[in-house]
């Protein structure tokens, strides 16, 4: 994608997704406008620099508004479903990536049974995070890609996270990471697996960055790339996670991978 | 290319810990290419201790198996006191430190050695030639002009992964 989607990447923030999504949590649009400015501030273990304590306005009369937080709590929520259940997170993700798809695609693509496959798809389309097409048989799923950025945690969440943190399901590296280090080590290894396969940093670096052992890094660094090798080409938030190496990085070239998504559905 | 392996049974193969991560778990395609290149070469993958560090661990049984299997060994190698080695370490480290846009004591010591064990590695011995193997990038920039500045090209090979088992096909990685 990197060439159509990344230049179109901030149109993002004010038509597509916000539009497409109504209220739905598609897009969490605080903090957005402002984190492109603050690129040259992450940091290479996949943090972004925080301001300590963030200033006082950052949050004002507006922001707290009950309404608007009753609507981004609901928004939270549902994020947090996914980050909670990896399982689902799979799911969306697929959606996300291969969409529009039927569940029997679903099923076969990610060795789920059928009563499994529609659990999950009724869960995503009740938390909005998926959209059904029952017009036609069988019916078509859609899902928009997700993002939440917050610069003062620091927080990235894109669709190349949630794919990181669903390969645990399939890959018992991720799963072994996962269990004993989180998700929040997790995101940071992503960023430094991204930065070391765009040739700006060494394997035991993000070892000692993240502060890992080195064989650990090694093999968290090889597990995320089936997420960094689709996210570049598909996830349009992926340059909010690698503003500086979003199209450098050696990856496997999909189109030689078979299951790999369209490359159409990346234009949309 | 499976078989087309660019070197021969009589040469050292110095590997890298990053290489048995690079081809994932025994059950993955690209390690059974792997491990059967290193066979047909007759060769055994040589580990300096201080480059794989302590095994233990489930992250560490794809290297427990290699060495069970035999085609993998941990050697003691020497820490590099010759001239050149010492010297070849410190032109690694300030190549890695220029790629990856660090400052030199920020790179990591072991990135920068195995161009130094290398040389130390010809200086000590008798052999044809040491093949190094390592499949992190930015080291291998480093080692690859270590030893070229220090003029060992005729008997330091330095290779990647994908010089062995050539470029991943796309049958070994599952993407979701």
């Amino acid at each position: 994608m990197t060439g159509a989607a990344t230049s179109s990447l901030y149109h993002y923030s004010d038509i597509p997704v916000a539009d497409n999504c109504g209220d739905s949590l598609k897009f969490m649009d605080y903090e957005l406008t402002s984190m492109p400015s603050d690129h040259n501030h992450v940091r290479p273990d996949g943090g972004i620099d925080a301001l300590d304590p963030p200033p006082m306005d950052v949050m004002d009369e507006e922001t707290l508004k009950p309404e608007t937080l009753a609507q981004n709590a609901a928004r939270l929520e549902t994020i947090v479903q996914l980050l909670n259940h990896p399982a689902l997170a799979r799911v969306y993700v697929y959606v996300c990536y291969w969409g529009p798809v039927a569940p029997p695609e679903i099923m076969d693509a990610l060795d789920l049974s059928k009563s499994t496959t529609y659990e999950y798809v009724d869960q995503l389309v009740d938390l909005g995070l998926v959209d059904r097409d029952d017009s036609t048989r069988p019916q078509q799923l859609t899902a928009d890609p997700v993002i939440i950025v917050e610069q003062y945690v620091p927080i990235v969440i894109t669709p190349t996270v949630l794919h990181a943190l669903a390969l645990q399901e399939v890959d018992e590296d991720v799963e072994y990471f996962m269990d004993r280090y989180g998700i929040g080590k997790l995101i940071a290894a992503l960023r430094g697996a991204g930065l070391h396969f765009a040739g700006k940093t060494t394997q035991r670096m993000v070892a000692t960055d993240i502060d890992v052992r080195e064989t650990e890094a090694m093999m968290i660094i090889y597990a995320l790339k089936p997420a960094l090798a689709v996210g570049q080409e598909h996830d349009p938030f992926f340059e909010y996670l690698f503003p500086d190496v979003h199209d450098t990085m050696d990856l496997p070239d999909l189109d030689e991978i078979s299951g790999a998504p369209a490359r159409t559905s990346a234009d949309r | 290319m499976g078989n087309d392996i660019p070197f021969a049974a009589d040469q050292d193969v110095l590997v890298d810990a990053n290489i048995f991560y690079a081809i994932g778990r025994p059950s993955n395609p690209q390690y059974r290419r792997f491990r059967s290149a290193i066979q047909n070469a007759g060769v055994i993958c040589k580990l300096p201790q201080r480059v794989i560090g302590e095994l233990g661990g489930a992250n560490t049984d794809r290297v427990q198996a290699a060495l069970n299997e035999g085609w993998a060994t941990i050697i003691e190698a020497p820490s590099p006191t010759d001239g050149d080695a010492v010297a070849g370490s410190d032109i690694a480290r300030r190549t890695i430190a220029n790629e990856t846009e660090q400052v030199e004591h920020e790179v990591e010591k072991t990135d920068a050695i195995l161009a130094g064990l290398a040389i130390q590695y010809v200086r000590d011995r008798e052999t044809t030639g040491v093949v190094v193997l390592t499949d992190d990038k930015p080291a291998k920039k480093g080692i690859e002009k270590a030893v070229r500045a220090q003029g060992y090209t005729d008997s330091i090979a330095v290779y990647g992964l994908a010089d062995i088992i050539g470029d991943d096909p796309g049958d070994s990685m599952r993407l979701i």
